[in-house]
């Protein structure tokens, strides 16, 4: 069974017909993927700027992480899980969707560099290098997330 | 009026550049939702905290101080970047009841976030330690339901019917 089986099987369940054939539960769970997906960047817009050194100086970057990315990671889960639902609409058009896979492979990046930050970088803080490598994963965050939501954008024209 | 607006905006060159570049629209709609993501997210720190169930460690003053001013600056361009997209499309929202909905919410919530700020920094002079007055924590439930309302109406644009006999 390939993929592209298992879309289409999805495609058929009674969950996937409601998502696809109601004239509210799309636009409404979009409407909570927007509110969810805006949370997430604008939390972890915070936590970058503070990388990068451009704001909130005066508190220590594992501060202002501690208390924002809370926020991401509850945001993040419902912008998971309405994404998920939206997803289901019409799965095989969204897993053929170049725009879609892209955002898919930015979320793995974003998720790559957030572990080789918490892994690599952080314990090094002390040193001067560990700071330009913070500022460096401050900046690429900004840069996949701006583009996550770029490409989340070119999906819903391009399905 | 708005009729003949519509009209005469659809004749500018603004709305032929927009309509011919197919990269315009998802990429203003791209920088829509970034400031989205700054004003709802300083409204989302800012009415938590004033709950007392986000950052307390920081001051109620504090956080206002952080977030409104990019709150502010997020919805001047929010007005731009809308005023883009209905440029790129005359006849779709400006003939829809709920774009003026949101326009109206827009502006209500903009009030209570601004209000917040007038009314912290009041009762800060009086007492600067005090636990927020509940006025202040009402508006901050207020303002919260408000920004959200503002985000389902601006996705419900697209999926309602316009005005009868309005342009298409």
């Amino acid at each position: 069974m390939t993929l592209n089986d298992v879309f289409a099987r999805l495609q058929a369940t009674p969950i996937s017909e409601a998502v696809a054939e109601s004239a509210w539960i799309f636009p409404t769970v979009e409407s909570l993927h927007v509110a969810a997906i805006t949370l997430v960047v604008g939390s972890i817009l915070v936590v970058d700027l503070r990388l990068v050194g451009l704001s909130s100086a005066t508190r220590p970057s594992s501060e202002v992480e501690a208390r924002f990315l809370k926020i991401t990671w509850a945001a993040f889960a419902a912008a998971a899980l309405t994404g998920a639902t939206l997803f289901l609409a019409k799965p095989i058009a969204y897993a053929q969707n170049p725009f879609f896979l892209g955002k898919l492979a930015l979320l793995l990046l974003a998720a790559g560099n957030m572990a080789a930050f918490h892994v690599i970088v952080q314990p090094r803080l002390g040193l001067r290098a560990g700071r330009a490598a913070a500022r460096v994963c401050g900046f690429l965050s900004l840069v996949i997330w701006v583009g996550v939501v770029a490409l989340g954008r070119w999906t819903g024209f391009t399905l | 009026m708005l009729n003949a607006f519509a009209a005469w905006l659809s004749r500018t060159p603004l709305t032929a550049f927009l309509g011919n570049a197919a990269w315009a629209v998802p990429a203003i709609q791209t920088l829509h939702i970034l400031c989205v993501a700054v004003v709802f997210g300083g409204a989302v720190f800012i009415n938590l905290r004033i709950l007392g169930l986000f950052d307390t460690g920081q001051s109620v003053q504090a956080v206002l101080r952080r977030f409104l001013p990019p709150l502010v600056g997020g919805v001047a361009v929010l007005a731009l970047t809308g005023a883009l997209l209905i440029a790129s499309e005359p006849n779709r929202a400006l003939f829809r009841t709920l774009f003026w909905a949101k326009m109206g919410l827009v502006v209500i919530a903009l009030a209570a976030s601004l209000g917040e700020g007038r009314l912290a920094f009041r009762g800060a002079q009086d007492a600067p330690e005090s636990p927020p007055h509940f006025i202040l924590k009402a508006l901050a439930v207020t303002s919260l339901g408000l920004w959200i309302a503002v985000i389902f109406a601006g996705r419900w644009i697209g999926y309602v019917s316009g005005w009868p006999g309005s342009p298409t």
